[in-house]
């Protein structure tokens, strides 16, 4: 029989779940609750006696000082009850605890099918609210329908002693595994089952798929192991091999462009091979401390003489898309395993993120799946419990908000490690398997979790069927197993380490089968969350927490005893072995044989072609706009824009000092309020060397030219390295691109050929970019079909596309943590200069976008001149020359004005005519062009000659003084005064928009 | 020479702070070892060899179902009598944070009357219904018999919790504030009572407590983390005062981190 123990807080105490909760009601959809009250359920599913569950229920489930707690439903006065639990299969991370706990009080052991559910009851009172209302708060609130089942209780409807009943969402599949083969007469014949069984098979590459099954010596090596036709386990290795997450065909792929205003064209045969290996590979002979690229999970530079650091990002869109947080925290998560399988395995030393959705605000008549205000709550909270629990400080982040991401939003998740250079004296980042080497699944248990992806509609869903394709991550597991893998590395016992992301099984063992040419794996051994899964399904399925690890056999006793005092699982899956062959058994029945070399040999390469027409062409212009005339005004409003405003309650919500590492924290400032332009971290406690990092996301110059975006994207996140004492001539970089679909369709995607020409231009710029600052990509990802279709007012659906976007990130050593600096105003009497160009340069900016503008001039990197310059600010530095110093970044040098003083709190008086300037006259534009190459720098008197004379020769000047009255008053280019705006009405205004969230 | 005390800081099921607490002691002047809680319970390594104990910051079992709760029963179910032998020999225990939580689930704090076993006091859901990280000023009670906050008086510090309200029956609070049991409370930057405004108390406890002690002074508790205050340039305010102190004096910037004095006092204890 199960048991139900309904917990809740002691009357006296505040319920701050239910009270948030009543604000969002409120300020979301409207809706007056006078006082939400939680209940938390722990379901037990075990056969216990009466007296076991009540001394759990005592000693693990209720705090005396803090809680009640009843077998029977807690009488909470309520006029609806809203009860949300998981779908069978999802996972239930404080379910597994309590098995823990439970198991450990009682020193009994859960038989198999026996377990515990959480869920939760919300007593609602308020009088006024209808069925309907209670109903939206569940549905669009507190449950998804992906992974949450719910029910609304009116108060004539709920029985006081049966409560909720009880739920149990056990996974019972009923089902007898079994491989099936698939018949292969013809091309037309696979390609027919390969869409019946959501193969995804990319058609083109069908013909080389089934020449190799039917060359004879293939079909005699199979015949000896019984088998003929390919098997589903066989194809579907392929198949996730060959999708373009895995092997990256439209960065592989061939590309026809076409410029249109020069009327050239050229063929370029892969743009990561031109663009993205080729000067990596330059740039790693010209700076010695790049150690491992372009091959692992991550990428590897040295830190010093005993320390690596290690770096990588990805994206997790589609998946936090239909469920934020599931996805979200499966993406934090998730990236934290590729520095841990990233040489012999790194200790994680921080993450950071970027979102981008649509307006928090959106009201138009487009129906995303989540609302973009519920999607933001998710995604922050996701990674907020990921990288919390996870232990690894989140001191960097980035929010954006635009239309074009209400088809598919975007999250970004970045993570550094730090490994020993040497352990036990060979080095860290090189790995490799020897025949005979046995091959370990670490962590978490494999499930139905992520198999092909997000492609299930609610209507498939059974009592009982898992909910599995959309995944929440498990940090508590992971960090167990981090724990432990770091453990066994230090003692050597690790031959060779990566992880289980996308492709599950199927890629890792299939990738690291490459070092020893070949493997024999026992499925039968996987650890199964529950049982009927199919073999294929073992194989790729993508259940999270897993790490492939590979041992020498001789050390095999210790592995798993260190895997057993940190209680991570740790199983024998099979054997490396050098045949070539991938070789897979199911209780001694081969279900998979086949080639390694199969997926090197000659697939067709992917095509696409590429039409560059320039803005001019497409018809685009500069806005004609009248000099405004109350610039105090417009400055506010520009600062209370969504993204230009403070984020302040998402960095708080993320652990930023964990491992008391932290040198330059997201929020600085005299008021800690002010995002900083990059973080530091000094991540060996005994050294004084720091780790620089930071990012920049600008996906609006896009819509003019994904060139210029991409120059200024990459020149801003080094710009913000720079600002902070990060030096230039030691500084990486990461790519993430997220780009909508770029294959032309006349009738699915009209503008494809464009989208294509802006995903070469961008490769172009970032390569152009990457030379000429000497930044090696030491790591990089691409996220490639952005777009969404929405239903619209009528019932029709809308295309929606991104912005092509790129995230950069740039990190980089820093001798002495002592030389970094922050880029608020530190003391009156101050000089404040400003160095690099203003330009005519308003195409894009935020400035045009508040007055409904795109415009035609997207700002232009001057590459060679902004180094220069970046060397001589990176000497003043160094020389301790700068009091603060501030990049220029979107919305110009009146809004960056702004943040120095309120990062400060003090004031700054500005001489707009003296700003170094070009082709520019007018106050607005100089205010408000987002010219690339630009810094903000306050300098003491004292310094001042100095600063001076390094800056000689550069565009650089000093245009106005630190003030102690905390006001920013700008003199215009005529001389009059322009503005003064106090900090208190500038942060009034800056934090306007989401000062009030928590 | 003096001999330094051995600390064992306990690693594992989700804790986190491990290193940076292990090497706050370090640089205190003891002699560190991190330990899984599983080496502990299984006799791996023993209390015995032991001064100090440090239950440190971190999501010991995700912090399901209470923070700290799992750990305190997987200790109590697992180690009984060793914690409170360790306890009745006089030596040091430190509750970081989760480490805390942990302690108060114990009942090893406030442990009123020399009750080492009764749970009552909590630290529950923050008011602002989030987790939060910021750094606070705290207050520290000179009357306080704690041995880690001798001779300090205020200490700025990160809190990074979801669960740091502290919350007791009126009568406990009163109970700890007449036996100077209460050491550190949340302040203004003046140094006054936060007197439960936030953000200067973060989390809306009772009273602006944000550590305690037992009756001894040799447990203690506390939601700030004095490890993640190890270096100057923790401080949030560094790059700020390092201006105006460079104007006078250039160099021997003190690269030490406040939060270090803590660590320091326990070494000092196992002097006399």
């Amino acid at each position: 029989m199960p048991y139900r123990i309904e917990i809740t807080l002691k009357e006296q105490l505040s319920d701050a779940e239910g009270e948030s909760l009543c604000l969002k009601a409120k300020n979301y959809f409207n809706i007056d609750f006078q006082d939400v009250r939680t209940i938390q359920i722990i379901t037990i599913d075990a056969a216990l006696t009466d007296e076991q569950v009540e001394t759990v229920q005592r000693e693990i489930f209720t705090n005396p000082v803090t809680q009640v707690s009843s077998l029977a439903p807690l009488p909470i006065d309520f006029d609806w009850i809203i009860w949300v639990g998981f779908r069978p299969g999802v996972r239930d991370n404080p379910g597994a605890t309590g098995v823990e706990a439970i198991e450990d009080l009682l020193s009994y052991t859960l038989k198999p099918g026996e377990a515990v559910y959480t869920s939760k009851r919300y007593c609602l009172k308020g009088n006024t609210i209808t069925r309907q209302e209670a109903e939206k708060i569940a549905g669009e609130l507190l449950a998804n329908d992906i992974i949450q089942q719910w029910k609304v209780f009116a108060k004539r409807e709920w029985d006081p002693e049966t409560g909720i009943g009880f739920v149990i969402p056990k996974v019972i599949l009923d089902h007898q595994p079994e491989v099936a083969t698939l018949a292969m007469d013809s091309d037309e014949t696979l390609e027919r089952l390969s869409d019946e069984r959501s193969l995804a098979l990319n058609p083109m590459d069908i013909p080389t798929i089934r020449s190799y099954f039917l060359k004879p010596e293939v079909q005699q090596q199979r015949q000896k192991v019984g088998l003929s036709d390919p098997t589903d386990v066989e194809l579907e290795y392929i198949s996730q091999a060959r999708s373009d997450h895995c092997n990256h065909n439209t960065f592989g792929g061939r590309f026809t462009y076409r410029n249109m205003e020069e009327g050239t064209s050229e063929t370029i045969d892969s743009l990561f091979k031109t663009y993205i290996e080729k000067p990596t590979l330059v740039l790693k002979e010209k700076k010695p401390w790049v150690v491992s690229v372009l091959w692992d999970n991550a990428g590897v530079g040295r830190f010093d003489e005993d320390h690596h650091y290690v770096i990588t990002g990805e994206t997790h869109n589609s998946p936090s898309n239909m469920e934020a947080y599931g996805g979200a925290i499966t993406g934090i998560v998730g990236i934290y395993r590729d520095p841990m399988g990233t040489g012999l395995g790194s200790r994680l030393i921080m993450g950071s993120y970027g979102y981008c959705v649509g307006p928090r605000d959106y009201d138009g008549d487009l129906q995303p799946k989540l609302h973009p205000r519920r999607l933001l709550d998710g995604v922050i909270e996701g990674v907020r419990d990921g990288g919390n629990k996870s232990g690894i400080p989140t001191p960097f982040g980035q929010v954006l908000f635009h239309p074009g991401y209400l088809g598919k939003c975007l999250v970004f998740v970045t993570a550094l490690g730090i490994m020993p250079a040497e352990i036990n004296g060979q080095p860290s980042d090189q790995k490799t398997i020897y025949p005979g080497d046995l091959c370990i699944m670490c962590g978490g248990r494999v499930g139905k979790d992520g198999i092909h992806g997000v492609t299930a509609s609610s209507a498939t869903f059974s009592k009982n069927t898992p909910a599995g394709h959309v995944q929440i991550g498990d940090p508590y597991t992971q960090k167990k197993m981090h724990d432990f893998l770091l453990e066994a590395r230090d003692e050597c016992l690790i031959r060779f380490i990566t992880d289980n992301g996308g492709g599950g099984l199927s890629s890792s063992i299939g990738e690291s089968a490459l070092f020893s040419n070949g493997c024999d794996i026992q499925l039968e051994n996987v650890p199964l969350k529950y049982d009927g899964l199919d073999q294929w399904e073992i194989w790729i399925s993508e259940s999270q927490e897993r790490m492939t690890v590979v041992i020498d056999p001789q050390y095999l006793d210790r592995f798993m005893a260190l895997s057993r005092l940190h209680e991570a699982e740790s199983t024998v899956i099979g054997t490396y072995t050098d045949t070539g062959k991938l070789n897979i058994t199911y209780n001694d029945v081969t279900c998979a044989h086949i080639d390694l070399d199969l997926l090197t040999s000659a697939f067709p390469q992917w095509e696409f072609e590429a039409v560059w027409r320039p803005p001019v062409m497409r018809g685009f212009t500069e806005p004609v706009l009248g000099k405004p005339e109350n610039f105090g005004g417009l400055i506010l409003d520009l600062l209370g824009r969504p993204n230009l405003s403070s984020k302040e309650w998402i960095c708080r919500q993320y652990d930023h000092e964990v491992q008391g590492t932290s040198v330059i924290k997201p929020l600085i400032g005299a008021a800690r309020d002010v995002p900083s332009d990059a973080a530091v971290i000094r991540p060996v406690l005994t050294s004084q060397r720091g780790l620089v990092f930071s990012q920049a996301l600008i996906p609006m110059y896009s819509a003019i030219d994904a060139y210029h975006m991409t120059t200024c994207t990459i020149d801003e996140a080094v710009r913000r390295a720079i600002a902070v004492g990060g030096d230039p001539e030691y500084l990486g970089g990461v790519d993430n691109f997220c780009w909508p679909n770029i294959q032309h369709d006349p009738e699915k995607n009209p503008d494809g050929k464009h989208k294509a020409a802006q995903l070469v231009r961008s490769c172009k710029a970032l390569k152009t970019m990457c030379m000429t600052y000497g930044i090696p990509l030491l790591s990089g990802k691409d996220s490639m079909y952005v777009d969404g279709h929405l239903p619209g007012r009528y019932g029709e659906t809308h295309k929606i596309s991104a912005l092509e976007t790129l995230q950069f990130s740039v990190t980089g050593t820093i001798d002495d943590v002592t030389r970094c600096l922050t880029m608020d105003a530190k003391a009156p009497g101050d000089m404040v200069w400003v160095v690099g160009l203003t330009k005519n340069e308003l195409g894009g900016s935020e400035y045009y976008e508040h007055m409904g503008q795109l415009g035609l001039n997207v700002p232009v990197v001057d590459a060679q001149s902004f180094f220069v310059c970046y060397g001589q600010m990176a000497k003043a530095i160094e020389n301790r020359l700068v009091a603060s110093c501030h990049g220029i970044y979107r919305g110009g040098l009146g809004i960056h004005m702004a943040m120095i003083a309120m990062g400060g709190e003090l004031g700054l008086t500005v001489d707009l005519s003296k700003v170094p300037a070009q082709d520019i006259t007018r106050d607005d534009k100089l205010l408000f062009s987002e010219s690339a190459g630009r810094f903000i720098v306050t300098v003491s008197k004292e310094n001042n000659k100095e600063f001076e004379s390094l800056f000689h020769g550069q565009p650089a000047a000093c245009v106005g003084k630190v003030t102690v009255r905390p006001e920013l008053s700008i003199g215009s280019v005529e001389g009059t005064k322009l503005c003064a705006l106090t900090v208190e009405q500038m942060k009034k205004a800056w934090k306007g928009p989401f000062g009030d969230l928590i | 020479m003096r001999k330094k005390p051995n600390v064992l800081v306990l690693t594992g099921f989700g804790l986190n702070c491990d290193h940076e607490t292990a090497y706050a002691f370090e640089l205190a002047g003891a002699s560190s070892c991190r330990a899984h809680i599983n080496a502990l319970t299984a006799g791996d390594i023993s209390l015995d060899d032991f001064q100090i104990l440090a239950f440190g910051g971190g999501f010991s079992w995700g912090d399901d179902h209470g923070a700290g709760v799992i750990q305190a029963l997987r200790i109590k179910t697992n180690l009984g009598d060793q914690l409170l032998e360790f306890v009745a020999a006089k030596k040091l225990i430190i509750g970081i944070c989760n480490g805390f939580q942990t302690l108060v689930n114990l009942g090893l704090l406030p442990g009123v009357d020399g009750d080492y076993t009764q749970r009552s006091v909590a630290l529950t859901y923050n008011d602002c219904g989030n987790f939060r990280d910021q750094w606070v000023c705290t207050k520290i009670n000179s009357d306080s018999p704690c041995v880690f906050t001798k001779n300090m008086e205020t200490i700025d510090l990160p809190v990074r919790h979801g669960e740091g309200k502290f919350y007791t029956e009126n009568q406990t609070l009163r109970l700890l504030m007449e036996n100077n049991q209460v050491v550190l409370q949340y302040a203004l930057p003046d140094g006054q009572p936060a007197k439960g405004a936030f953000p200067h108390n973060p989390n809306g406890s009772l009273a602006d407590i944000a550590g305690i002690c037992d009756p001894t002074g040799r447990i203690f508790g506390l939601m700030p983390h004095p490890e993640a205050y190890n270096h100057v340039t923790n401080h949030p305010d560094w790059t700020r005062n390092r201006t105006f102190c460079e104007k006078e004096e250039t160099d021997d910037v003190k690269r030490l981190g406040e939060g270090i004095v803590m660590f320091e006092n326990a070494v000092s204890y196992f002097d006399d």
